[in-house]
């Protein structure tokens, strides 16, 4: 049998320094605070970093859909190209055609309580008070007389002063960046004609000079290819409705029984916008 | 046998090691402290860089931590010292080839942990959706994080002074002299669960860090609402009635500090309204019965109320403040 006389003392030293250790790591397990003296002092805030955008030019087709139509809602296809500068300024294009134009559920509201009233009161629809009232502002039918977005061309300038990363349940994560751009944008409008007598609903095309601007997010896919979506804003005057409502009274506020540009009234068109970069050459450079 | 003890006791200090050691004290310093906040993420010196800068602190720091452990290294060699039949007999090398069995999450040490925290989130809400009566109105939102992805809360919405008629509205009216049923709120409240499966960070202007995520949240609401009279206005007068309801909404939220960050979120409030009939019954105008639109279009049928599903998309602007304001971590993530 082994004497333990002498070594208890030491024993409970051990422990005591194991413990003591072992209280010691546990404290040190906190929040990390930003140093800002050390080796970090005036070091660049990324290392590293996956430069997607310098020097490479992006080609990417997208989908655009307008949103908050009063009347007509456009999805519109085309594409942005971009040349990179550097991974933080871009110049590039943004064209778009609008394909698919779907009546809002206003446009059929209108339009029902219009043929009710036609059908009602057949030939003498126009001598009635309703049909005289609404002479300038209401067709037989009214979908043909809305204002529409045909197509939009756009050069811009991007640039990206937000660059990081995101994860996603913990477990995935990707590059993504935020970009914003703006420029000049030539929109293809169709819409009422002018017109003094107003006997006629038909529509004629123009092009309206806008400035456009907005701000989106990429999210890196893999070296050469992104997804996006951006919102853009797209501010400018049009005839939405075909109706008169300015050009008489006092401050041209109220209607004078013509379809002229005084008509037209500012809208804040807004678009959604879906889109895939591609990114050429396909690989791209890290910073230091 | 107690030689033993004293031996595992010291074992499973250094196996714990490793695992205290993902975080670094506040009062760190020098090159060691600088390497484990640029590992790590939190030091920010490689918050987009990959791979390489989403390893955890736990990859270096571990090793230098064993370092300290060694029967050469500081703590350690003392217990041998004292008692050299306790001192670990271990081989460095070996146990450092072990395959590691840590979960690695794509975010380590996140900025702003959520867990066991309120939010307080004031914000002020916009009507994104209806072209005739805005909806704009102060809200508040209080959330109970359970778990950093989790939350349970309530939020109540205001607009009773806020609702705006608007100009098109009045347009539409004049040009095509077709009536559109206007609603008007006037308060909400929403029990509320919400998701936060993104995190992530930005490198502003290649210069400063911010950190954000995005969450998703639904859940079951009261609101108030009633018709504002526009067919009949002289005879029709609506009293607010409650409508059950349902909420689904995205947001993103950017944290400016580890307790306040700014939010804007995107909330669809689902529910049964009822609108006002778009005929006038003559024989009995102020009959509050004949008041509500029946589904027969303005026909003259003067049934029973019928609701139609209305969505009230609502983007909502605010700030959040977390509570306590500050927290300890405990694990790598």
């Amino acid at each position: 049998m082994n004497s333990t006389k002498g070594k208890t003392p030491k024993r409970l030293l051990a422990a005591l320094a194991t413990s003591a250790a072992l209280l010691a790591f546990s404290e040190s397990a906190q929040a990390q605070e930003i140093l800002l003296t050390g080796p970090l002092a005036g070091a660049p805030a990324v290392r590293k970093l996956r430069l997607h955008r310098q020097s490479r030019f992006e080609i990417a087709p997208l989908a655009s859909f307008t949103l908050l139509d009063p009347y007509e809602r456009t999805i519109l296809f085309g594409a942005r190209l971009n040349y990179n500068l550097t991974d933080w300024f871009g110049i590039g294009a943004y064209g778009a055609y609008g394909a698919v134009k779907i009546p809002t559920a206003l446009v059929d509201h209108i339009q029902e309580v219009n043929a009710q009233r036609r059908a009602d009161a057949g030939d003498t629809y126009p001598t009635t008070p309703t049909g005289r009232l609404t002479k300038v502002n209401l067709g037989p039918n009214f979908e043909d007389q809305i204002g529409q977005i045909d197509w939009i061309v756009a050069p811009q300038i991007t640039l990206v002063p937000f660059r990081g990363k995101i994860a996603l349940f913990q477990s995935i994560y990707i590059d993504t960046d935020v970009y914003f751009f703006g420029g000049p944008a030539f929109v293809g409008v169709t819409e009422r004609e002018n017109c003094d007598e107003c006997n006629s609903f038909t529509r004629a095309s123009r092009m309206a000079i806008a400035p456009t601007f907005g701000l989106g997010l990429s999210f890196y896919v893999n070296k050469w290819s992104s997804f996006g979506v951006e919102w853009r804003g797209l501010p400018f005057s049009r005839n939405t409705g075909g109706f008169d409502t300015a050009g008489g009274g006092k401050d041209d506020d109220f209607p004078d029984n013509k379809i002229t540009d005084a008509d037209r009234q500012f809208t804040f068109n807004q678009m959604l916008t879906v889109s895939y970069s591609f990114y050429l050459p396909t690989q791209h450079k890290i910073s230091e | 046998m107690k030689n033993s003890r004293v031996g595992l006791l010291v074992a499973a200090a250094l196996g714990i090691l490793p695992a205290t050691s993902w975080a670094q004290g506040k009062g760190a310093k020098g090159p060691a402290a600088a390497a484990g906040e640029a590992a790590s993420g939190e030091g920010e010196a490689a918050p987009a860089e990959g791979e390489a800068a989403d390893k955890p602190a736990g990859d270096a720091t571990p090793a230098e931590a064993a370092g300290d452990e060694t029967p050469e290294g500081g703590g350690l060699a003392e217990i041998c010292k004292i008692d050299p039949a306790a001192c670990p007999n271990l081989d460095m090398e070996k146990e450092a080839a072990r395959p590691l069995r840590e979960s690695i999450y794509a975010m380590q040490q996140i900025f702003a942990l959520r867990a066991r925290r309120f939010e307080l989130n004031p914000y002020w809400g916009f009507t994104f959706n209806d072209q005739f009566v805005s909806h704009p109105g102060p809200g508040l939102a209080l959330n109970y994080y359970i778990t950093n992805v989790l939350a349970v809360g309530v939020n109540g919405n205001y607009f009773g002074l806020f609702n705006i008629d608007s100009e098109f509205n009045a347009q539409v009216r004049r040009a095509t002299r077709v009536a559109v049923p206007l609603t008007e709120y006037n308060w909400g409240a929403n029990l509320n669960f919400t998701y936060v499966p993104a995190y992530g960070k930005f490198a502003g202007f290649g210069d400063f860090i911010f950190h954000y995520d995005a969450y998703v949240v639904d859940g079951v609401d009261a609101i108030t609402t009633r018709p504002i009279p526009v067919i009949d206005p002289d005879n029709r007068n609506f009293e607010y009635q409650t409508k059950i309801a349902f909420n689904a909404g995205i947001g993103l939220r950017v944290f400016l500090n580890r307790w306040f960050g700014v939010t804007l979120e995107m909330r669809d409030y689902i529910f049964p309204d009822k609108l006002e009939a778009l005929s006038v019954n003559n024989a009995d105008p102020g009959n509050p019965d004949y008041w509500y639109d029946d589904g027969n279009h303005g026909g003259t049928s003067y049934g029973k109320a019928k609701a139609r599903l209305t969505n009230a998309v609502q983007a909502q602007l605010g700030v959040s403040f977390f509570l306590p304001f500050s927290f300890e971590y405990r694990l790598p993530k």
